[in-house]
């Protein structure tokens, strides 16, 4: 609740940037006072570019993003617990850690343009890169097209979140391995099975939930890039155009919504851990 | 499923070694080839036509050339030079503001310190890349690396603050004891933080050039003559699909870079320095 106030405020202070009179000190606090009576009545100003109310030109723009981020979220469960879970035991922890450098240098921007090359020369797909904004596919199309075109970002931002999702798993996974009480429940009599799936499990589990912030951060960081690079008309996108042209108000709104799923998501996460093994503590 | 997450047996530190020794030579090497970049270089940064447009890889241009004839080696070589400085300056804002004001806010006053937490930790909820973005807006291009070390600083600065323990064995003796405050964040920047400090360095290098070259990549870091890889691999954006070099050695490069960085950082992802 605390950082979502914090998150509010930031936004009045770059919002207060566009204000022409807010020059000085005295003017500028004043400049943020008034943005945050206007956020109270749910005015965010309008954009400097298309004159239009920012929350509507950006209600526009949201569900794209939404959907991306939710289908990579998607990918990024199904392709990073297994290797997470793969990874984070005992045998291959050590001799899985120099690959998981290699794949973890490669730049986001970097993996989705050699997928889209891949793409292209290898499954002969369409691809995007080049494409005007406005011939963007949906992400959850009907055409065999759309769904090659909408294909490639929802691979970039799953596997970007996939490897946040492996290494929160193998950071949890090598927490586990290190409690004190594995000694103590094996003096007890339980099997090294029962000690895995009663204890261990729930904790690797919950120590995923307490990084679902970073998860999070890493999902909307690839999505930012993603509809770059395959010109996708999201909120990102337009972020990205706000800030080259210096609609602050647009800028601000954008960065407070994804602030705000970062903290609510990162709550939510630490709850359900905090429910699961006690790991990390609400706030 | 036996025994699954069960502490593997310590096989591994030497592996640990060679690979954190590999990463130190390569960020060694590259420091020699950024140092030497103008020497090295066949053509002066942006000089158009040094041979045909879209040539590929040949004897003459090992790297091929770009759209506008540029030698791809030259222009890799000058892009590094500017990735790594600007990335090491970037890198050196993060652990200053980041890692070290953090483990000097964890020691300060607790109603203090909770709230600089609290006001930073709102920054670490914005993704790095779009903070830096924004900061670059906010200033200059010619900002990008100051941008890119202060967006890296507030995850920085609230991993540190976490990691230190107000709560430890020395810190509670310290107390009992009547050692100062000041004095026990003394003890603990000279020792914790000297030991931890050539890894921090190392992963606030690899993040920051990460955060950089996406920048650049989205047009709002270095600026031409002086482009950096990022920039490199944009202008390749429209060019890459028929002709892979333009591309592909310039993101070699940096992935080079990075991985290099996050060799001589360890192994270890499992802590967070």
């Amino acid at each position: 609740m605390l950082g979502l106030l914090g998150a509010v405020v930031v936004t009045a202070v770059i919002s207060a940037i566009a204000l022409p009179y807010a020059h000085g000190l005295a003017a500028f606090l004043t400049a943020v006072g008034a943005r945050l009576l206007s956020f109270a009545r749910l005015n965010f100003g309008t954009s400097a570019i298309s004159g239009l109310p920012a929350m509507d030109e950006l209600g526009q723009r949201i569900p794209a993003t939404l959907a991306l981020v939710l289908a990579g979220t998607g990918v990024a469960l199904i392709v990073g617990v297994p290797l997470g879970l793969l990874f984070g035991a005992g045998p291959l922890r050590r001799s899985a850690a120099p690959l998981m450098q290699i794949v973890a240098a490669a730049p986001v921007f970097c993996a989705g343009l050699a997928l889209a090359y891949g793409a292209a020369h290898l499954l002969h797909w369409p691809v995007s890169i080049n494409l005007p904004v406005t011939n963007a596919a949906p992400i959850f199309a009907s055409n065999v097209r759309d769904l090659q075109l909408a294909a490639l970002p929802v691979l970039m931002v799953g596997l970007a979140g996939a490897a946040a999702v492996q290494l929160a798993l193998r950071r949890a996974a090598a927490d586990s391995a290190h409690q004190s009480y594995r000694t103590g429940l094996k003096r007890m009599g339980l099997s090294a099975l029962e000690i895995e799936w009663i204890y261990a499990v729930p904790q690797v589990i919950a120590g995923l939930l307490s990084s679902a912030g970073e998860i999070m951060l890493a999902l909307l960081s690839a999505t930012v890039v993603a509809e770059w690079v395959f010109h996708r008309p999201g909120a990102a996108d337009l972020f990205v155009r706000a800030v080259a042209l210096e609609d602050w108000n647009m800028a601000a709104l954008i960065l407070f919504i994804f602030a705000a799923l970062t903290l609510v998501i990162d709550f939510l996460g630490r709850i359900g851990a905090y429910a699961l093994a006690n790991e990390g503590t609400p706030s | 499923m036996s025994a699954a997450f069960e502490a593997p047996s310590q096989a591994a530190p030497l592996l640990r070694l060679i690979l954190r020794a590999i990463g130190w030579c390569g960020l060694g090497l590259i420091a020699v080839a950024v140092a030497l970049s103008d020497f090295l270089a066949h053509a002066p940064a942006g000089a158009t036509g040094a041979g045909p447009m879209l040539d590929a890889p040949s004897s003459a241009h090992p790297f091929g050339t770009d759209l506008l004839g540029r030698d791809l080696l030259s222009e890799t070589l000058h892009g590094l030079s500017v990735t790594v400085s600007h990335a090491l300056l970037g890198a050196v804002i993060a652990i200053v503001l980041g890692g070290l004001f953090g483990a000097v806010a964890a020691r300060l006053s607790r109603p203090l310190g909770l709230t600089l937490r609290a006001v930073i930790g709102v920054f670490a909820a914005i993704p790095a890349l779009l903070l830096g973005i924004l900061l670059i807006g906010l200033t200059a291009r010619f900002y990008a690396p100051l941008a890119a070390g202060l967006a890296a600083a507030p995850l920085a600065f609230v991993r540190a603050f976490d990691r230190v323990d107000t709560k430890s064995t020395h810190a509670e003796y310290a107390r009992a004891t009547g050692i100062s405050a000041t004095t026990l964040l003394r003890r603990d920047l000279t020792y914790e933080f000297r030991d931890t400090l050539a890894t921090v360095a190392a992963r606030a290098l690899a993040a920051v050039t990460i955060i950089l070259s996406t920048v650049s990549f989205l047009g709002f870091g270095a600026t031409p003559p002086a482009r950096d890889l990022g920039l490199m691999i944009a202008a390749a954006k429209t060019s890459y699909l028929h002709a892979w070099w333009t591309a592909a050695f310039p993101a070699i490069a940096l992935l080079i870079l990075i991985l290099c960085a996050r060799l001589a950082a360890g192994l270890d992802e499992s802590e967070r320095p």
